[in-house]
Order: structure tokens, then sequence, then C-alpha cells
């Protein structure tokens, strides 16, 4: 994969939502100096294989994100705002673009009522 | 019935296989273990079993009960032990961590009549679980990075119905489950809280009052400052863990957590871009609880994410419960207008 740098628009063949090459801010990124910046954006490329980025925009973001954090902080013991992952990630992909999996729409699309299971009526021994 | 986890927790791990469930008699009578001394060669020494020699040797493969089920095996150590020989297993294509030591009678040959009743076990569980044996949730999973994603275990292993929660056991062996789901123990006193409030509505006809305070929101925002006073500072991670729930909830209240005696009140009260969590309060949030294992079980998580995630989730039901007086409602009220003041369990 080619490092940081602009004009990425051969990299990411078949990503829709591939952001249209953006110069990124200078001094203006909040990430500390001391990864450098291609470590960042490798190991992040490595977390969205777990947290696919199509999932960051249904209603499992939340968690997705989460899951990018707690990556990222595992990788670098530090830990990582939510800010600084969504900034790294608009660096590569324009979020907006996303559209939310049709899979999530899945669990939401049968209303059901809400039924307490059978072991909540059960005494648990301890 | 649902189907037990592939290691039963707390129990006697032999001839654990015969304590789940009724399978058929046949099933019975196939899986009784032969004697198959005479067929393969694989013994160390003689066809029977005399007392001091052992009927499995190191390194041999084998085919092991383990549960309800049958796995492969490589017998890694022989010893005897007051007069009975005690073999320590690895199951082929599982992380060492359920390496164990079993007595004889969990061990047969790898025989072909042997993996016949492997196949039967299969068959057996793979039909009572709520989902084909290839269901996507079936991957196995382990805590130690070594993600075992052998196709046969993919087969072998049992998927947990969406959604079953068990209780969790302190020994670090009996987390790592093989099921994908997140089990979320909820504590007792909320699990009565839940019993209560489906008598009120599903037996008494009686429904929470709406608007409730606090809200959904006003209680995620309390425990939020509950965290931050008590660590010095709040973390990122669980403000998204937050924002994520409370997402949950708007979008699955109507849809997954209300009982149909609630949906009139519901389309009432919550209108146009009226969202549930200003408007709900702990009762309902607490039958989120009872559902995401489900709705997490559509996000891949890391496994030691996940265990922070089941963390940070139980810590906040603890919140709950230390709050439960004054998050939940003891009463509720009658549909016909009729309040109930006071305790209003029919004793």
């Amino acid at each position: 994969m080619e490092s940081g740098g602009k004009g990425r628009e051969e990299e990411q063949d078949g990503i829709s939502v591939h952001s249209p090459c953006k110069a990124p801010p200078s001094s203006a990124s909040s990430l500390p100096k001391e990864h450098p910046q291609i470590e960042l954006e490798l190991k992040l490329l490595q977390a969205l294989e777990i947290y696919p980025l199509v999932k960051l925009q249904g209603i499992h973001r939340h968690f997705v994100l989460f899951g990018l954090m707690e990556f990222l902080r595992r990788s670098f013991d530090r830990q990582f705002s939510s800010d600084e992952v969504l900034q790294l990630l608009d660096r590569f992909y324009n979020l907006e673009m996303l559209k939310p999996d049709d899979e999530e729409m899945e669990i939401l699309n049968h209303e059901e009522d809400f039924c307490l299971p059978q072991t909540f009526f059960v005494k648990e021994e301890s | 019935m649902a189907v037990p986890a592939l290691f039963r927790t707390g129990q006697s791990a032999t001839r654990a296989h015969e304590e789940v469930g009724e399978p058929p008699i046949w099933l019975l009578l196939l899986l009784s273990p032969t004697d198959d001394a005479a067929t393969d060669g694989d013994m160390s020494s003689g066809d029977s079993p005399p007392s001091n020699t052992s009927l499995y040797s190191e390194g041999e493969k084998v085919l092991a009960y383990h549960g309800p089920r049958i796995y492969e095996a490589k017998v890694q150590k022989v010893e005897l032990r007051k007069k009975e020989f005690r073999y320590f297993l690895h199951y082929l294509g599982w992380n060492k961590n359920w390496d164990e030591w079993v007595s004889v009678d969990r061990l047969m040959k790898c025989t072909d009549e042997n993996r016949l009743k492997q196949r039967a076990l299969e068959k057996g569980y793979v039909e009572k679980s709520s989902k084909s044996g290839r269901s996507a949730q079936a991957k196995p999973k382990n805590l130690n990075d070594a993600r075992v994603e052998k196709e046969d275990h993919k087969n072998n292993v049992v998927a947990a119905p969406k959604g079953k929660k068990r209780k969790n056991d302190s020994g670090t062996k009996d987390n790592q489950s093989v099921e994908k789901v997140i089990k979320i123990q909820i504590p007792s006193t909320l699990r009565k809280q839940l019993v209560d409030d489906w008598e009120f509505v599903t037996q008494q006809d009686k429904l929470v009052k709406l608007p409730r305070s606090p809200t959904v929101d006003d209680i995620l925002t309390k425990y939020l400052e509950y965290r931050s006073k008590r660590d010095g500072t709040i973390t990122d991670s669980l403000g998204e863990v937050l924002k994520g729930i409370r997402c949950y909830f708007d979008k699955a209240l109507p849809v997954l957590l209300l009982y149909n005696k609630e949906r009139d009140q519901y389309h009432k009260l919550v209108v146009d871009d009226v969202s549930p969590s200003t408007v709900y309060g702990a009762e309902h949030l607490l039958r989120l609880f009872v559902k995401l294992p489900e709705l997490l079980a559509y996000v891949n998580i890391e496994d030691e994410t996940q265990i922070r995630l089941h963390q940070k989730l139980l810590d906040f039901l603890k919140f709950l419960q230390k709050n439960q007086s004054t998050f939940f409602v003891s009463a509720y009220e009658g549909c016909k207008g009729t309040e109930g003041k006071g305790k209003s369990k029919n004793d």
C-alpha cells in the first residue's frame, strides 16, 4: 500500500466512499506525534478488517467505533478518543457516504412483542 | 429446550454426555463405549487392557467425549494414579487452554464406528440448536489470539441460540466460550424487577406511567457523572458504549422491547421525532439488556474487547441495581385510569 500522502484515488479499489483527494490538515491534526502517521494508518486499516467501515453508519456504529478505539488503544498502549479515530478514518473515507448495512435492517425489520425468557422465572441456585 | 454450551460449566465433565437432555435410546446404545482394543494397532501393548498397561499411549490420536460431544484429541501424557490410568488430552484444533486430564472412560479409539458416533452426536445437536450448524455465529473463539478456524470445528461447535444467557463462572477457562454471543449477567434483584414488570403488564393489565422520570437519557447521564466522580475521569470509550446503548434503545424500543399491551400507549406518546429515550425509563431500559446480546451478535467484536465491553455493561447494571428504588416505579398504572398506589402485586 502506498504510504500516506495526497492523491489517493487509485489506492482503494471498489470502495465507493473513498473521499476525493484531500490534503490532510497540516498542523491542525490533533494526532500525537509520537507515532508516525503511517503506523497509525496501518493499524487502523488492520482494525477495519475486524470492524468493517460499513457498520459505522448503522445502529451498531458506537460499538464498532468502540471496537476500533480499543484496538488502537491496545496497539499503541494509550487512549484514543473517538474524535481521533474518526479523524484518522476521515483521511481515507468519506463516512457520510456510507450506507447502512442491509444485515442490520434484519433485526429491526420484524416487530415482535417483548418476551421475558423462561430462565428469569426460575429461581437460580446462587 | 436450548442446546447446552459446549463446555457445561459447573458440572463434572466426565459422563456429562449422559446428563444433558434426553438422547433417544438408539443413540444411547450407539454411544456406549465399545472396547475397540482389537481393531487399531496403536496400542502400546497387547489387545486387552490388563490393569497395568495403558489402553492409549502418548502421542496417540483418540476420540474423546467432552460434554455432549465427541472430539478428536491427542494424548499428551499418560499417568497411573491410584491404580487408574489418566490421560492428558489436547483437543485437536482447539486452544491448549482446553487441555485436560481425563480418565479412560472418556476415550475411544479412532475407528470408523466411533467416528459414526461422533457424527451422530453432531447431527443430534445441530438439529436442536436454533440455527443450523453453519451459522455465522458458530465460529469458535478463545482468549489467546490463536483463533481456531478449522472447518471441521466450525461444524462441531454448538451455536447457542442468540440471546441465551448463562451464568458466568469465575474460572478463566469457563469464560472461554465458544459462543459468539456476549453473555450479560443481570443481577438478581433486577431479574426480579423484570418478572414484576412482566406481571404488571401482562397479568395485571397495567402500564408504566409515561413519561418517566428519570428517563433513559437521564439515567445514562447520571451514570456518566457517577463514573467520572468515581474515577476522576471519563474515558471516551465508556461514552461510546453509552451512546451505543441509547442508540439501540431508541431503535429497538418499538420493535423489540414492548409488550403488546403497551403499543397503544407508545403510539400515542412517541410521535414525530420524539426519541424513546426521552420518554421511557429504567423499566424499558432493563428490557434492552435482555435483548442486548442478540443485538451485539451482529457486530463482530474481538474477544478482549468483548470482555471489556461486558465489564462496562455489568458495571452499569450494578449502578441500576444500586439505584433501583429511585429509578424504577414500584407500581404501574391500571388501564382504566385507576392509579395503583403502593404495592400492587397480588398477595
